[in-house]
């Protein structure tokens, strides 16, 4: 009984063995399923997710909530994709206007974790509204921007990036985990993470502590719009152009990878290898499915499968505690 | 004092917000003199109801009537449409063009703008009973279904006895325009191709990354697949960027559906084999033409139900056409 | 200890409103390096807020606030621990999910040296020592500082607490019901940890409402009662029932 408790309280262990049993399921179901190339595309998938997933982690780790990731993913990519569409027309180096491209969507992620510290921490909104708005305003801007269609017509290299050769993955997803990586080390070996746990364990000791926990806020909620931003650029150069309805829903994807992940909402509890993880176990069912020819409803079914059962972990180990 | 209009700011901004979101701006209800024509339509992000809406607005200039237009910015749903409609209505507009998201949720509406006195034409789709209005213009589904399977016989080189594989990536199971498309492709590839064969389906809920994804796997699930039929633009979106970055341009043939500029493009470069466009504004222009008709002289011409053929753009295609039928887009 | 040295910090003709309520109404008090002062006082008699005024939670709508005889000027809490106030706030001292060294060295925290320092990047071994070897010298014996506080006993808590404020003040500690929720033997400890903090030369407040515990410990007590002073003598001059009294109104002191 020790044993099992024991194990139970190691929530990496868990999503690890999960992760290998899901594998190993698809796989037996059918063996196309373990190759690099459907490898390839579960990690295209998970890229994107896990950039949301990290400025969530960081979020909810404070207390909040940031419900505009998924809008700014949109809306982050729809403006790299006129900028990119001009430059391209303008006859500028492709690479260069990738580049380009990748900072416009950087800045417009980094623009609405503006507004949503502005509303939070000035406004003093709560987290949830506040990023309800920010949601709400950012994809009603793509759609009026676009007029509803993807906007392509940009450079024709950016396509190509997004084929793996190193093994499963391409550059975008190496340099996604360069940044996942950095992130985690910030979450727990420096400052920055350790006054985002201090304000989701407890916001008035951490006040009398001394940190300017307004200032924090505001500085996790620009991470978090940045991070979507890139994750909207990773989009242009999976699809070769910025769609408005790119990352729709997608706040609901982040939050299920921190969940499954082992995070608490109310804060202050979790690890961005959970959410690592977490994310890496959503998009592997979405890929598993399809290769196993389950009618793909039933992704939807078996993520809320999991997040049950990461809560009913999550509530075993708190009430195994001594 | 500070707290009061910190709470007001906060306010202001959620109502600009969700002001966004609705996208309802409600127009002033025009001198009774001039003719008014309400446009109810489906969802505003959908670039098929902005090549509806340029037509729209043409056909409302030449006959010198005032448009209203209207719909929800990307929700194609009777849950958000109805009180669009009511409201559209309360401004009492001459006439009536309703593209009904669903035929028996906006029977209702039909229903009060008759008792008001508005005709009523439906377009795209329609409402369950037709009685009450005035014309009904489509184009054809099921036809386009059907002439995407030749499109698809076509550039997969089908002959008697080979054997083929395709898979159909869709929006969702159940909207009609899916349905429709869905099974008049089958159909004519079951009485016609007996060779090909539909090894697999799946729905993108109007996401290209989903539809990307589902394509992805296709890709290496069936290493033989020979064609994508993708059921609208979104699914063309998605399959394009799966077959550019795999490098199977040209060996996995991709037939799609709406002429969307971006798409019409991919067909120059070899991407994708042909698209099936409908005539969206060709649509919204009969429709208006015959309201204001009616209006005026209580009659049409227009026959009570009114099919705008299809017409597939491929690589053959002459640039007349081709720019004829790529939908307008901003 | 006389009263003709220059107070360690001194609140003069301190008022707060909020909206129309007046809260603290013309509050004089001053306390000494090596005193303990008991604040006393009914519920609504304006502790909290004195105590928020003395931290730099709140700023007082009017009179002066006086450290080593200089006014000063608290914009926030952290002016006040820099100038070496320490505060314990009643029940709300620690992140529970941080460990005891991340709790005790919170918005202080020792970085490694270079770059990564600059990043913020902490050095983690060397708080958890100095974490230990510092709740050690104020007299806590906590097991292992790497552990995480919600593992913690109630009464192991609130030492940590009290041994995070008592090792970083420099000059004053104020502290908000520091043996509330605490066992007999655990409220001795803390008292003893007063008595600890007192030696080293600090001004202790003391806010609470065990009155047997601010006889006990203090110098000094000071009475509120409805926003005003209503009795500041020697601890000496009191008895349990004479302090009741004068914090209920029975006994009428001006």
């Amino acid at each position: 009984m020790n044993r099992i408790r024991e194990v139970l309280k190691n929530q990496q262990f868990i999503l690890v063995l999960a992760l290998a049993v899901m594998v190993a399921f698809f796989s037996i179901k059918n063996p196309v399923f373990f190759s690099i190339p459907v490898f390839g595309n579960i990690l295209s998938d998970w890229a994107p997710v896990v950039l949301m997933a990290v400025g969530e982690t960081y979020v909810i780790m404070s207390g909040g909530i940031d419900l505009s990731v998924g809008s700014t993913v949109g809306l982050s990519g729809v403006a790299a994709a006129f900028v990119m569409r001009s430059m391209t027309t303008a006859g500028q180096n492709q690479n260069f206007t990738i580049l380009v491209g990748t900072f416009i969507a950087m800045g417009v992620g980094l623009l609405i974790g503006l507004v949503n510290a502005f509303l939070i921490t000035k406004a003093r909104m709560v987290p949830f509204v506040a990023t309800l708005a920010t949601l709400g305003a950012a994809r009603g801007l793509c759609i009026v921007t676009t007029g509803g269609g993807p906007i392509g017509e940009g450079p024709e290299k950016a396509i190509s990036y997004s084929v793996p050769w190193f093994g499963p993955l391409n550059t975008p997803g190496i340099i996604i985990i360069v940044i996942v990586a950095i992130c985690g080390l910030f979450m727990h070996k420096a400052k920055l993470g350790r006054y985002t746990y201090a304000i989701g364990s407890n916001s008035f000791a951490a006040r009398s502590a001394g940190i300017n926990v307004k200032l924090h806020l505001a500085k996790i909620y620009v991470l978090s719009g940045v991070l979507s931003g890139l994750a909207g650029m990773y989009l242009y150069i999976r699809l070769g152009s910025g769609s408005p309805s790119s990352g729709a829903s997608g706040e609901l994807m982040a939050i299920a990878a921190v969940v499954i992940g082992g995070a608490s909402l109310s804060g202050g509890v979790g690890r961005m290898s959970g959410t690592v993880l977490g994310s890496l176990i959503l998009t592997t069912v979405t890929s598993g499915l399809i290769i196993i020819g389950v009618a793909p409803n039933w992704n939807q079914v078996v993520v809320a499968v999991l997040i049950a059962g990461a809560v009913f972990i999550q509530g075993f180990r708190t009430w195994t505690k001594d | 004092m500070i707290r009061t209009s910190k709470k007001a700011a906060a306010l202001v901004a959620l109502a600009a917000a969700g002001a966004l979101v609705a996208g309802v701006t409600a127009t002033a209800a025009r001198a009774a003199d001039k003719i008014t024509i309400a446009f109810v339509m489906g969802a505003e992000s959908d670039p098929f109801f902005q090549a509806m809406k340029v037509g729209a607005e043409a056909q409302a200039k030449a006959s010198g009537v005032t448009l209203i237009w209207q719909g929800d910015p990307s929700v194609y749903s009777p849950a958000t449409q109805i009180p669009i409609a009511d409201q559209v209505l309360a401004q009492n507009p001459s006439g009536l063009v309703l593209i009904p998201t669903d035929p028996v949720a906006l029977q209702n509406t039909v229903t009060k703008a008759k008792t008001a006195g508005i005709p009523v034409v439906n377009v795209d789709t329609h409402v369950n009973d037709l009685t009450d209005v005035v014309s009904f213009i489509t184009g054809d589904n099921a036809d386009g279904g059907a002439k995407a399977a030749d499109a698809m016989a076509k550039a997969i080189g089908y002959k008697k006895g080979g054997s083929y594989q395709v898979a159909v990536g869709l929006t969702s199971a159940t909207a009609t325009t899916n349905v429709a498309r869905l099974e008049g492709f089958s159909k004519a590839i079951a009485k016609k191709y007996p060779g090909i064969k539909i090894v697999d389906k799946a729905y993108s809920s109007s996401q290209p990354s989903v539809a990307n994804t589902n394509v992805n796997n296709w890709l290496t699930k069936f290493p033989k697949l020979n064609g994508i039929f993708a059921i609208d633009g979104t699914n063309a979106d998605g399959a394009s960027a799966a077959i550019q970055a795999k490098g199977l341009k040209g060996k996995v043939a991709l037939v799609g559906y709406d002429a969307y500029a971006k798409n019409v493009k991919l067909i120059k470069s070899g991407v994708i084999t042909a698209l099936v466009a409908q005539d969206p504004a060709a649509e919204a222009k009969l429709a208006i033409k015959t309201l204001v008709e009616y209006i005026k002289t209580g009659k049409t011409a227009t026959a009570k139900n009114v099919v705008i053929p299809n017409f597939v753009i491929s690589a053959s295609t002459s640039a007349a056409d081709v720019a004829k039928y790529t939908y307008v887009q901003k | 200890m006389s009263n003709s040295t220059t107070p360690l910090y001194e609140v003069r003709n301190i008022g707060k409103q909020y909206g129309s309520v007046v809260a603290l109404d013309g509050v004089n008090f001053k306390i000494h390096a090596g005193e303990v002062i008991g604040l006393v006082g009914d519920n609504g008699a304006g502790k909290s807020t004195l105590v928020k005024a003395l931290s730099g939670a709140h700023q007082p709508s009017s009179g002066e606030i006086l450290l080593e005889g200089k006014p000063v000027v608290w914009k926030s809490p952290h002016d006040a621990l820099e100038a070496g106030i320490e505060t314990l706030y009643q029940d709300s001292g620690l992140a529970p999910d941080l460990s005891v060294s991340a709790n005790v060295f919170l918005g202080r925290e020792k970085v490694v040296s270079g770059i990564l320092g600059k990043l913020g990047f902490l050095s983690q071994k060397q708080m958890d020592k100095e974490a230990h070897e510092d709740l050690e010298r104020v007299g806590i014996a906590v097991p292992a500082s790497n552990r995480s506080v919600s593992q913690l006993s109630g009464g192991q808590r609130q030492a940590v607490a009290i041994g995070r404020a008592v090792s970083w003040a420099r000059k004053v500690i104020i502290l908000d019901e520091p043996t509330n929720h605490l066992g007999a033997r655990q409220a001795a400890e803390v008292l003893q940890i007063i008595k600890r903090a007192k030696e080293r030369g600090l001004g202790v407040v003391f806010i609470s409402h065990t009155l047997p515990h601010v006889l006990q410990v203090t110098d000094r007590i000071v009475v509120l009662r409805l926003g005003r002073v209503v009795a500041d003598a020697p601890t000496s001059t009191f008895d349990a029932e004479k302090l009741l009294g004068t914090i209920t109104g029975l006994i009428e002191t001006k």
